[in-house]
């Protein structure tokens, strides 16, 4: 079988595995060896793109160009991290015993099967199948949502699966009218929904059909991004997943998504110019982000907080691709690549104070956590700086590249909005951060005792995932580097 | 001849949300879906002969069966359990709300105008029959208030998407419809699952009382 398939193959294998059953070594030695292999497995996808050859299967269904590259080794990235940090989370559970054999299953077995969704998702060059794989992503989350079993999952749960499988059923739509306005023109067979073929034909397209399913498509795949104004899911999924399955979400889910945004937008590009598109994803971008301000300003709680930066930042990424210029491109897919860095720091060091304190509101955490528990409040410092561009963390670079492009199109009315909301977003996060953080402790009589910090896997991944995060902002290496511009390349590059 | 069929059984959809909308019964709306799947059935089998597409026959049993019948028998099953078998007072009483579906039914017409006629000249027909449906879909979904007429919202929906799938394009690549009629099946199931966990935790399926996280 070729790597490609194989990289698939894993992510399912090691789901079927860890869902059955066995020994907690055991599945916890699955789960992170079968996601180890996995990102091995997606970086030599990725090296086999860079040294020549495109690799594909199943008669181009699946096929790996830059931007698949790219967000194929992104969510390998995450897969990894997520399932390491998830072992000690669910050993610090264990040892509460606040975990039953049902939520084993669910655990070991649902988070492979997560991330093999959204591999399957980076490589689908298939409409179909990629509309298949999203839903996928959707079926597997839900019962990650409802982890917990409280109250309030079920109300998140039942939320994103309703809200998303609208979307869906949206995209769905706008998949079915692409393929209708390339009647006669795409062929017969599986073949006639690659998207490497719309690209072929699209000057053809029927230009009124193609505009109504570039909409559809563009609003049910921004639902699962996260994209305002259908984001409303993402602060109560995010405050209901466990933490190693709501970085799942926040990045791998996030690229995924974003992918397939970008996917049908190149299409509109090809047939009815960059306007079109371009301008909806400005739009949409830059009311995300306007969006997401004055709820981190009035937030309550640290995953929700969390979520709202999320919004924030998928927000940033369509601005960038949507000024329609190739710095702009290029600053998206930077920003891309440094989100899915940074992020993963914020989930863990936040996932492990809102376990400490069995809650993640902010009324339950109190003030001053820096006194009990040290090593997450300097990490979620620190990832509060990285991911709200401070300098010189890399989402600096990458906002600020988006900005000049910004400056030097034709949009620059929407870029002094989009920065303006910037420097609030910044201020509105730093408030908060310092408000959980820092602050005084509150009257010790009164206070709710926390578990005492530890040192174990969950914090040594937390601590992994910040020096790669502060490394990468001095150091990328040369073949992500390749890659990022390979992705530019395909995003930007002649039609 | 055809082209008769083809109207008439889109007609038939079109009139069968239109009653979902104006039915409180839990029962009666499930079999309005059922109908409904039904006459999604006899428009691929209808193309399927006319331009002897035979992968849409496989469209066209997996249709009835799965949407006809499967899904139907298994949210009885879910009403039966839970035994709740009305819908409460929606946000909108009922003649208002056909007003409003009126309303959106030009709206799918007009949209439905800028179509090419397709081969068969019915296209646009289809398409503001399908727009029609799908944004009666919307309506249900942000009125009622049950969680299985919410579900049976997001199934209109999608079957106002087929709709246009077989009709207008004469069907998807067939490996994808089995995708597409798996990760449905599998959606349908887990929604059940879902009510059924409200409804031990909550003691209603009322999802407008899932409204605890705001802001």
């Amino acid at each position: 079988m070729n790597l490609l398939v194989w990289t698939l193959v894993v992510p399912l294998l090691t789901a079927t595995i860890g869902g059955l059953g066995g020994p907690r070594k055991f599945r916890e030695a699955t789960m992170v060896g079968g996601l180890s292999l996995t990102f091995g497995l997606c970086m030599a996808t990725a090296g086999q793109f860079l040294r020549g050859t495109i690799p594909a299967a199943f008669g181009d269904a699946l096929r790996v160009d830059g931007l698949s590259a790219l967000v194929l080794v992104l969510c390998g990235f995450v897969g990894l991290l997520s399932s390491a940090y998830g072992v000690g989370y669910l050993r610090r559970n264990e040892a509460r015993r606040l975990v039953t054999p049902r939520m084993r299953n669910e655990f070991y077995g649902l988070i492979p099967a997560y991330v093999f969704a959204m591999l399957l998702v980076s490589v689908s060059n298939n409409l179909g199948i990629l509309w298949i794989a999203v839903e996928l992503t959707t079926l597997a989350s839900v019962f990650l949502i409802t982890f917990h079993d409280r109250d309030t999952s079920l109300e998140a749960a039942w939320k994103f699966l309703v809200l998303g499988s609208l979307g869906l059923g949206f995209a769905l739509l706008g998949t079915v009218l692409l393929f209708a306005a390339g009647q006669g023109q795409l062929g017969e067979g599986m073949s006639a929904l690659h998207w490497t073929r719309f690209m072929e034909v699209a000057p053809k397209l029927h230009p009124y059909t193609l505009r109504l399913g570039v909409v559809f498509a563009l609003i049910g795949y921004g639902t699962k991004a996260g994209l305002a104004p259908m984001h409303t899911w993402k602060p109560d999924a995010y405050r209901e997943a466990p933490s190693p399955a709501g970085v799942l979400m926040a990045v791998g889910m996030l690229n995924g998504a974003l992918y397939c945004v970008l996917r049908i937008h190149l299409i509109s590009k090809a047939s009815l110019g960059p306007a079109f598109s371009g301008d909806l994803l400005l739009t949409l971008g830059l009311l995300s982000v306007l969006i997401a301000t004055p709820f981190i300003l009035i937030q309550w709680n640290l995953k929700r907080l969390l979520a709202y930066s999320s919004i924030e930042h998928v927000g940033i990424m369509a601005v960038g691709v949507g000024l329609g210029a190739e710095a702009g491109v290029f600053g998206a897919l930077l920003h891309m690549t440094y989100h899915s860095v940074a992020k993963p720091v914020a989930f863990f060091s936040a996932g492990t104070l809102a376990q400490l304190h069995s809650s993640s509101d902010f009324g339950r955490i109190g003030n001053g956590t820096f006194s009990r528990a040290p090593i997450a409040s300097a990490l979620f410092v620190l990832a509060a700086l990285i991911i709200t561009g401070s300098p010189p963390f890399g989402l600096f670079f990458s906002e600020m590249t988006i900005l000049r492009a910004g400056f030097l199109g034709s949009h620059v009315t929407a870029t002094s909005t989009f920065l303006a909301a910037l420097i609030v977003l910044f201020c509105g996060f730093a408030f908060q951060v310092g408000r959980v953080v820092l602050g005084p402790p509150r009257d010790p009589a009164e206070r709710r005792v926390p578990l005492p910090e530890r040192f174990d896997v969950s914090t040594a991944t937390a601590i992994v995932a910040a020096v790669l995060a502060v490394v990468s902002a001095f150091y990328l290496p040369a073949p992500l580097m390749a890659l990022i511009r390979a992705a530019t390349q395909v995003v930007w590059g002649t039609p | 001849m055809t082209n008769d069929v083809l109207i008439l059984c889109a007609a038939g959809m079109l009139v069968s949300a239109y009653l979902m909308v104006g039915q409180k019964a839990l029962f009666t709306a499930i079999r309005l879906y059922s109908a409904q799947s039904l006459f999604l059935g006899i428009v691929a089998i209808t193309i399927a002969i006319s331009e002897s597409r035979h992968d849409l026959f496989v469209t066209a049993a997996l249709t009835v069966s799965l949407k006809g019948i499967l899904i139907p028998w298994f949210l009885m099953r879910v009403i039966d359990r839970i035994g709740i078998h009305r819908e409460i007072e929606p946000f909108l009483n009922v003649p208002a709300s056909l007003l409003i579906c009126v309303g959106l039914t030009v709206v799918g017409y007009r949209v439905s105008t800028g179509f090419p006629e397709g081969a068969r000249g019915v296209s646009h027909h289809l398409i503001g029959t399908a727009l029609s449906m799908l944004l009666i879909g919307l309506f249900l979904m942000v009125t009622r208030k049950k969680a299985i007429t919410q579900i049976l919202a997001l199934l209109t929906v999608e079957n106002a998407v087929f709709l246009v799938a077989v009709g207008v394009t004469s069907g998807m690549p067939l490996v994808v419809e089995l995708g597409i009629f798996f990760d449905v099946i599998l959606a349908v199931l887990i929604l059940g699952i879902l009510v059924h966990r409200i409804v031990d935790r909550f003691e209603s399926m009322d999802v407008s009382r899932l409204a605890k996280l705001k802001g």
